[in-house]
């Protein structure tokens, strides 16, 4: 009885044996005409409404966050001018900002209460999202060394976070004739909030980029990401505007194969 | 070269954000800030000087200004002092009468306020004791969230001279029902209809601004419902002209003490019962200057300006309605030409919790009160 087992034990294992080499052949292959980069980069830019409205009056600062983005990118040329490139990034997409509104309408809710208004004085709010993304791009050879690439992205963001806080001026409940409540800038006095909940998981937009290959091993790449959904739920109306993320990428590469 | 290329992308960014800004928007507010009433004889007309400046308060749509029985109204002309931009317009009445009907118009045109302005000619108060029954009250008319008082005149109008913290209330707990507020009415009273007043919990707007409890309050005066969260002393403003001088008071209360008293925090302090809040000042409402005086939160029971207080000491949980008698303990002496130019104010105060106006207390605490009588004496 026990033979048996020994015997069929090491049936499974050699014909699993045999598939898995087939398949690693099949596989090594596939991947042979792929080329592999290793990219790091930084993104300076901000989720922003597309023509900024007139109850937004001034940016006040604007404070770099670690939008840090590392990535690792296959490439397959189809022929000399053209080939597709797809891979994994791990990015964040953040901003601080402090901009100054007047009648901006804002809307707040908390455990089932409402307050809403049209607020005139400051605003500062905090974005990460941190987030994996899968780019689909076509690349076009201009050089040797230079080459262009555009398509879709799509992400799915893995940290969230979407806070701030309206302060040093006042809020008229309801409307502009509503009761006048002032916000001061200390905690307490100020109107905190958080919208991270209302952020949406998935993102997508359109990349278009240049990779330059300095060296066999080493280059430099540019990004401009262009979202096309906004940030937030669309269900989610506190914020009278889309916010669309629009961020630049400057970053070296390396050629791993 | 990698940092000077990093700059010039954020640099980009940041002209892309700040390229796109558009003209100023029109102002789209309608209010009326200031009134400012010109006389050629002002003497004759006002009883100080300082009345024909009137600071409007936002929430208000009514500016009463008590004159003299002998005024001259129609040496009186009115300048406004509107949000920026904003027109107003007389649509009824005149000045010149009394009584005046304005529209004030946003400079973006949208919006529009309705204001009342009225020169009331006031007698002397001739009855030796003012009643003060809460019989009179309403949702209050804009907002239809929470109840409003009105207090009867000697001449048999209604005045709006009882003030509560309910707008404040409102901006924290939006969504509650009139009964739900701080202060409402209830018609079981001791005779016929009663105030109630309940320390409340504010809800989570309240912790973000750790206003974590309002105490219902009641008290001759008005609320500025714009200090409501910046400088919440201030939205209690106290006291209204009062040309009798005040004896004593009387009047019947229920109290019951909500279960677990917290502090600013939220936290409970072991040991630390609440108590209910009943008191009286009178206060010489100028200073030697001649400038205004009204008392807050900060100072209604300290302030130097005050010349008699009296309390309920201390305010008992009972169940049952229970009388109370209390004489004012004046500290100076009156001066009857500023008592009959209506430099006096006075206030009477209930608070279900005693220190509401730091937002600590005992959510449940709740005080009633009905029937209550100021006794007043003419100054020989």
């Amino acid at each position: 009885m026990k033979k048996l087992y020994v015997f069929l034990l090491s049936l499974v294992v050699s014909v699993t044996a045999i598939q898995a080499e087939s398949f690693l052949s099949n596989v090594k292959a596939f991947i042979k005409p792929w080329r592999v980069d290793v990219h790091l980069g930084y993104a300076i830019g901000g989720s922003a409404p597309i023509g900024v409205p007139e109850s937004i009056r001034k940016l006040n600062k604007f404070s770099l966050t670690p939008n840090l983005m590392l990535g690792l990118d296959a490439h397959r040329q189809i022929n000399d001018r053209w080939g597709f490139t797809t891979g994994i990034h791990f990015e964040n997409k953040g901003m601080s900002i402090d901009a100054t509104v007047k009648n901006y309408h804002m809307e707040i809710t908390r455990g089932g209460q409402t307050l809403n208004g049209q607020f005139t004085g400051r605003v500062t709010t905090d974005v990460t999202a941190w987030m994996f993304t899968l780019p689909l791009q076509a690349t076009f050879n201009v050089s040797n060394k230079v080459q262009f690439k555009l398509g879709p992205y799509f992400s799915y963001l893995t940290n969230r976070t979407f806070d701030g806080y309206a302060y040093d001026g006042y809020l008229r409940v309801g409307n502009p004739t509503g009761e006048k409540v002032e916000l001061g800038t200390k905690e307490g006095e100020r109107g905190d909030y958080d919208f991270s909940e209302h952020m949406r998981r998935f993102q997508w937009g359109v990349d278009l980029g240049v990779d330059w290959h300095i060296t066999k091993r080493f280059g430099a790449f540019a990004d401009l990401s262009w979202g096309l959904s906004g940030i937030h739920q669309s269900d989610f109306h506190t914020i009278e505007q889309t916010l669309f993320p629009i961020y630049g990428t400057v970053g070296v590469s390396y050629r791993i194969r | 070269m990698k940092i000077f290329q990093l700059g010039a992308v954020g640099l980009g960014m940041i002209m892309m954000f700040s390229s796109c800004f558009k003209d100023e928007p029109y102002n789209a507010e309608c209010d009326i800030e200031q009134v400012i009433l010109h006389s050629t004889d002002a003497q004759a007309v006002f009883f100080n000087l300082s009345d024909t400046i009137q600071n409007v308060l936002f929430a208000d749509s009514v500016i009463k200004v008590n004159v003299r029985s002998t005024a001259p109204l129609e040496t009186v002309t009115p300048e406004f002092k509107t949000t920026p931009g904003a027109t107003i317009q007389c649509i009824e009445g005149d000045v010149k009468q009394g009584k005046a009907v304005y529209m004030v118009t946003s400079e973006d045109g949208n919006w529009h306020r309705r204001y009342v302005l009225s020169l009331v000619p006031t007698m002397v108060t001739v009855s030796d004791t003012l009643k003060f029954d809460f019989e009179h009250f309403e949702l209050d008319p804009t907002s239809q969230k929470f109840y409003i008082w009105h207090n009867v005149l000697p001449d048999g109008s209604l005045g709006n001279d009882w003030a509560n913290g309910n707008a404040g209330f409102k901006i924290s707990m939006g969504n509650a029902k009139p009964e739900e507020y701080p202060s409402v009415p209830i018609f079981d009273g001791y005779d016929g209809a009663a105030v109630k007043l309940t320390t409340r919990d504010t809800g989570p707007f309240g912790v973000m601004v750790n206003k974590r409890i309002a105490a219902g309050n009641f008290f001759l005066g008005s609320f500025d419902v714009k200090s409501a969260l910046l400088d919440a002393m201030k939205a209690t403003r106290f006291g209204i002209t009062f040309d009798s001088k005040p004896v004593k008071l009387t009047g019947y209360y229920k109290y019951k003490v909500g279960a677990t008293y917290i502090d600013q925090q939220g936290k409970p302090v072991p040991g630390k019962t609440d108590i209910g809040d009943i008191y009286a000042v009178f206060y010489r409402n100028h200073d030697d200057a001649g400038n205004p005086v009204t008392l807050y939160g900060d100072d209604v029971k300290t302030s130097p300006a005050i010349v008699a207080i009296t309390k309920v000491n201390p305010v008992q949980p009972v169940g049952e309605w229970t009388p109370f008698e209390i004489e004012f303990n004046y500290i100076k002496d009156i001066d009857k030409t500023v008592l009959e130019n209506r430099g006096y104010s006075l206030t009477i105060v209930f608070s279900s919790s005693i220190d509401g106006a730091i937002f600590q207390g005992a959510v449940g605490s709740e005080l009633c009160v009905d029937k209550v009588r100021l006794v007043c004496t003419r100054e020989e």
